[in-house]
C-alpha cells in the first residue's frame, strides 16, 4: 500500500506543502493565476505548531476502514481501490459535518470548491492527489517537501527505513553515554534555543 | 468579540512583564484591536528555512533552499551552499541595519549644515564645545570663525565621510591604537560609510563573493562604518544641534499619558523634527488654544528612540518601547502620534483607526498609508511642528472618555548619561571607575541594547538580564528599547543600587547614580563605543582587552545585527537572546561563536535565558580580567 509517510522531526514549518497543495487543487494549477480564481483554492494539508515552535504537517491518512466513510449518510465518501484513497464526491456531500466529527486527525474542512457550481461548502479534504498518482506522480505536498518530512512510497518500505535507522542508532549508541543524533547538531541546537525562547514567550505551555 | 477577562489577563501576563503594559494589552484585546502578538500567533508556524538562514530569494533562478537534514538539495541553482546562503543573508541584514543608522546620521548632518548656513528654522548650534572638539579632529581651524562657520565646515567634513575616497573614516581614529591595529590586521578598517554598504550589496550578488568567511569579514567592516561612522555622526551631530545629554530625571511607562491634556506621542528615531515640536508645544498661543478646547495643557511623550533622544536631552517622559506603540494608541488617549522612521509598525494607522488618534508621517522616506503627511523640511520645521500641535489640540474634543484607560502609575527614572556626562560624574577622568574595576568592586560593564521581540515576553529579557548582571557587580549601560524596559522596571533609579551586589552598590551610592545607566537611543550605542575607547586609552590597552560585554536580549531588527557586529568587531563579546538566521550553517555558527576570537578577540553567543546569558557574560568578563592580571 502506498502512502504519504510523515517524518515529523524533519518538518521545519516552511509550509511549502500547503502552497503546493493549494496550487494542485486550483483550476489553473498555476501559482500566479490561482489567486484570481473564485472560489480560492486552499490547502488541504496543515502545518501547525505544537509546542516549542515544533511543527507537524497534518493531512488525511486515508484510513481503511475510514471512520468518515462509515458515518457519511449520503455515501459521499468513496474509496478508490487502486490507490486506497478516500475521495469526496462533492455533489453528494450535504455538509452535515458528521465525517469531521468522526475523523481521528481533525483534518476535514468545509470549503467551496470549483467542481460544485452552487455556493455551498463541502468536505474539501485531501484527495491524495489521485490525478497525479494516476499519472505516475507523487502527491504535490511530497514533491514540494525539501527536507524529507513528507515521503511517498510503499508504507512498509518507508517504515523499514525508519526501523533500520533506529537499529543503527541503537547499536551505535550502545555502551556510550552519547546518543547518536538523528538530527544534525546545528538543527538540534537551533531547536534547543527556540525551546528556550518559547519558555519565556507568549507561546509558553502552562 | 467578547473575551473572558480572566483569559485576557492570563494572556497579557504571558505577553508582557510590566503591569501597566499588561493592563493595556487586556484593553486592546477587549477593544478587538490587533497587536503584534496577535500577528505573531497568526504567523505560526514560521518557515524553518528562513529562520535557519538557508532560504535564498535573491535572483529568479530561485528561490532556493538547502535541506538542513542533508538528504535534499545541498546547493542553490547557482551552486551556493548553506554556508554561502547564510553568510549572504546575514550580510544583507547587517547592511540594511548599517544603512538605517547611517542615513539617519546623514539627515541630522544636513540639518546641521542648513543651520550653519542660516537656512533652517528654529535650530541653533547648542554644544559649541563638542563642535570645537570635532573641528580639531578634522584639523579645521576655529580662530576668528563664528560657530556657524565652524559648524558649516564640520558638517561638510562629516557629510564627506559618506562617500569619501580617502579610504578612512575620521571617527574610527577615536578607537584606541591597539584596536585600530587589530582592524588593520584583519583588513576590516572601514573606508567610508556608503561604500561599505554599497559593497555589501555588490558582494551578495550572484557570482561575486562565494567564500562565506570573506563575506562575513566585510560584514564586520560594514558594521564598523556604522558604529564608528554613521551612528557616531548621528550622535555627535545631534549633540551639537540639541546639546550633549546630562543626567536628568523623568517618568516612564504608559502612565505618562495624560487624562486631561492633549497627548502627542513622538515615535521613531530621528529627533530633528521632534526637537522643534518640543519648542512648538511651548507656544503660548497653542497653549491657549488647548485650554479653549477643554484640555489642561499639551503633553508630549516619547516612544522608542525619538523618545530616548528627547528624554536624554530634555527629560521628556517616555511612554514606552517598540511593543508599546500600539498599546499607547489603545489607551484611547492619544490625539496625535508623530512618526519619523524606523520600527514604526506599518499597521500603526490601522491601530489608530480604532480610536480618534491621528498618525502624522513626517519623513519622505517613511510614508504610511492612512497617515496624514506633513513633510519635515529644516527650513519650515517650526511651522510644521506648530501645525502638528494644532492638529492634536483640535483632535482633543474627539477623544471618547468612555474608551480611555490610562495606567495611573508612571515610574520615575534617570537618563542623560552620555559618555561625557559619565566622565564628568567621575570627575573628568575614568580613573575612579578603573580603580573600582581593578579592585573588583565592579567586575566590568555590559552594554544591554536592542529591541523588543514579541517572541519573548515584552521586556523580560532586558530586565531579567540587567538585574542578574548588577547582582554580580557588573555595571550595565543601556540604549534603545532595553533602556526603556529597565526604566519601566525601576532599574534606572539610584535606589536600584540596592538590587546590585555590594561592590557595585557602594560605587553607585557614592556617585548617586543608578546601577543601570541610560545612554540614549540606538544610534547612541556609539556612546558605549566611546566609553570603551576612552577607558581603554586611559589604560593604554585596546577595547578588546577590557572586561566588557554586550547583549541584545530581545532584538528583532537588522540594525541590531549591525550593532552586535560592531560591538564584536570592536572586541566586545556579545550575547544574543534571539537566534540570528545562521543555524543552517554549522560553519558560520562556528566562525561567529568561536573562530572570530582569533580575529577580533571577541565572539557572538546565543542564549535566550537571561540567567544563563549572565553566566556567559560574567565568564567572558572574568577571562578578560585574568588576561589583564586583575
Amino acid at each position: 500500500m502506498k502512502t504519504v509517510f510523515v517524518n515529523p522531526e524533519k518538518c521545519i514549518g516552511c509550509r511549502h506543502c500547503e502552497v503546493a497543495c493549494a496550487i494542485e487543487h486550483s483550476q489553473s494549477k498555476d501559482l500566479f493565476k490561482m489567486f484570481e480564481e473564485v472560489p480560492l483554492s486552499e490547502p488541504r494539508i496543515h502545518v501547525e505548531v505544537g509546542v516549542d515552535f515544533l511543527t507537524f504537517p497534518n493531512r488525511c491518512r486515508h484510513c481503511d476502514p475510514a471512520p468518515c466513510m462509515q458515518v457519511c449518510p449520503t455515501n459521499a465518501l468513496e474509496r478508490d481501490e487502486k490507490t486506497g484513497s478516500v475521495i469526496v464526491n462533492y455533489n453528494k456531500c450535504i455538509g452535515c459535518t458528521a465525517c469531521a466529527m468522526a475523523c481521528p486527525f481533525g483534518i476535514i474542512q468545509f470549503k467551496q470548491v470549483y467542481q460544485v457550481k452552487l455556493a455551498r461548502e463541502v468536505n474539501a479534504k485531501c484527495d491524495n492527489c489521485i490525478e497525479r498518482q494516476k499519472a505516475g506522480k507523487e502527491p504535490a505536498c511530497v514533491e514540494a517537501c525539501k527536507t524529507g518530512a513528507l515521503e511517498f512510497g510503499d508504507v512498509n518500505d518507508l517504515i523499514r527505513v525508519s526501523r533500520k535507522d533506529f537499529t543503527v542508532r541503537m547499536i551505535k549508541s550502545q555502551g556510550t553515554e552519547v546518543e547518536v543524533p538523528k538530527i544534525p547538531v546545528n538543527v538540534q541546537s537551533f531547536r534547543d534555543v527556540m525551546a528556550q525562547v518559547a519558555a519565556i514567550g507568549p507561546f509558553r505551555e502552562d | 468579540m467578547y473575551i473572558d477577562p480572566l483569559v485576557a489577563q492570563k494572556e497579557a501576563e504571558k505577553r508582557a512583564l510590566d503591569k501597566t503594559d499588561q493592563e493595556i494589552i487586556e484593553k486592546a484585546m477587549h477593544d478587538g484591536v490587533e497587536t503584534a502578538w496577535d500577528r505573531l500567533a497568526k504567523q505560526q508556524p514560521q518557515c524553518g528555512f528562513g529562520q535557519l538562514g538557508i532560504c535564498c530569494n535573491r535572483c529568479t533562478m530561485g528561490p532556493c533552499r538547502i535541506d538542513p537534514f542533508g538528504d535534499g538539495p545541498k546547493r542553490g541553482v547557482c551552486g551556493a551552499t548553506a554556508d554561502l546562503i547564510v553568510a549572504r543573508n546575514l550580510l544583507d541584514d547587517l547592511a540594511v541595519g548599517a544603512a538605517a543608522h547611517s542615513d539617519h546620521g546623514r539627515e541630522v548632518l544636513e540639518v546641521l549644515l542648513d543651520t550653519a548656513e542660516g537656512k533652517s528654522q528654529g535650530y541653533q548650534i547648542i554644544d559649541e564645545e563638542k563642535l570645537g572638539t570635532i573641528a580639531a579632529e578634522y584639523d579645521i581651524g576655529t580662530e576668528g570663525k563664528s560657530k556657524e562657520e565652524i559648524a558649516r565646515e564640520v558638517a561638510l567634513a562629516m557629510l564627506e565621510e559618506f562617500g569619501t575616497i580617502k579610504n578612512r573614516i575620521q571617527f574610527a581614529d577615536r578607537a584606541p591604537e591597539k584596536t585600530g591595529e587589530m582592524w588593520k590586521g584583519a583588513g576590516i578598517t572601514p573606508r567610508s560609510v556608503d561604500r561599505e554598504i554599497v559593497e555589501s550589496m555588490h558582494r551578495i550578488h550572484m557570482g561575486v563573493g562565494a567564500d562565506y568567511a570573506n563575506i562575513l569579514l566585510h560584514g564586520l567592516r560594514t558594521s564598523l562604518s556604522d558604529g564608528w561612522g554613521g551612528s557616531m555622526m548621528a550622535t555627535d551631530a545631534s549633540d551639537i544641534l540639541f546639546g550633549t545629554p546630562t543626567p536628568n530625571s523623568s517618568w516612564v511607562n504608559l502612565g505618562v499619558l495624560s487624562k486631561d491634556e492633549v497627548n502627542v506621542v513622538l515615535h521613531g528615531h530621528n529627533p530633528v523634527l521632534s526637537e522643534m515640536i518640543v519648542k512648538a508645544a511651548n507656544d503660548p498661543e497653542l497653549k491657549k488654544l488647548a485650554e479653549e478646547k477643554g484640555a489642561k495643557g499639551i503633553n508630549l511623550v516619547g516612544m522608542c528612540c525619538t523618545g530616548n533622544e528627547l528624554l536624554m536631552r530634555h527629560g521628556i517622559p517616555i511612554a514606552g518601547n517598540m511593543l508599546d506603540q500600539e498599546l499607547a494608541i489603545a489607551t484611547g488617549a492619544v490625539e496625535v502620534m508623530v512618526i519619523d522612521y524606523q520600527c514604526i509598525f506599518p499597521s500603526i494607522t490601522a491601530t489608530a483607526s480604532c480610536y480618534h488618534t491621528k498618525v502624522v508621517a513626517t519623513s519622505e522616506k517613511s510614508k504610511v498609508s492612512g497617515a496624514i503627511y506633513k513633510e519635515f523640511r529644516p527650513e519650515t520645521a517650526l511651522d510644521s511642528s506648530k501645525e502638528i500641535i494644532r492638529m492634536a489640540i483640535e483632535n482633543f474634543p474627539n477623544r471618547n472618555p468612555d474608551r480611555v484607560k490610562i495606567p495611573d502609575k508612571p515610574i520615575k527614572m534617570m537618563a542623560g548619561f552620555s559618555e561625557e556626562a559619565i566622565r564628568n560624574a567621575l570627575g573628568g577622568s575614568y580613573k575612579p571607575l578603573i580603580d573600582a574595576i581593578v579592585s573588583g568592586k565592579i567586575k566590568g560593564a555590559v552594554g544591554v541594547v536592542g529591541c523588543n521581540n514579541p517572541k519573548i515576553k515584552h521586556d523580560y529579557g532586558h530586565v531579567m538580564l540587567g538585574k542578574e548582571l548588577i547582582k554580580r557587580n557588573i555595571l550595565v549601560v543601556e540604549t534603545g528599547c532595553a533602556a526603556i524596559a529597565s526604566g519601566k522596571a525601576g532599574l534606572l533609579l539610584p535606589e536600584a543600587a540596592d538590587m546590585a551586589g555590594e561592590g557595585l552598590k557602594s560605587v553607585c551610592k557614592a556617585l548617586g547614580i543608578p546601577p543601570v545607566l541610560h545612554m540614549g537611543s540606538c544610534v547612541d550605542c556609539s556612546r558605549i563605543l566611546m566609553l570603551g575607547a576612552n577607558i581603554a586609552k586611559e589604560l593604554g590597552v585596546g577595547i578588546e582587552d577590557l572586561p566588557l560585554g554586550g547583549a541584545a536580549p530581545e532584538w528583532y531588527s537588522q540594525k541590531a545585527v549591525s550593532i552586535a557586529s560592531y560591538f564584536v568587531a570592536s572586541g566586545v563579546y556579545t550575547v544574543l537572546g534571539i537566534p540570528p538566521k545562521i543555524f543552517g550553517s554549522p560553519n558560520v555558527v562556528d566562525l561567529l561563536t568561536n573562530k572570530l576570537d582569533g580575529v577580533v578577540h571577541a565572539t557572538f553567543a546565543v542564549e535566550p535565558d537571561p540567567v544563563k546569558a549572565a553566566d556567559l557574560l560574567e565568564a567572558a568578563i572574568e577571562k578578560k580580567r585574568k588576561a589583564l592580571g586583575i
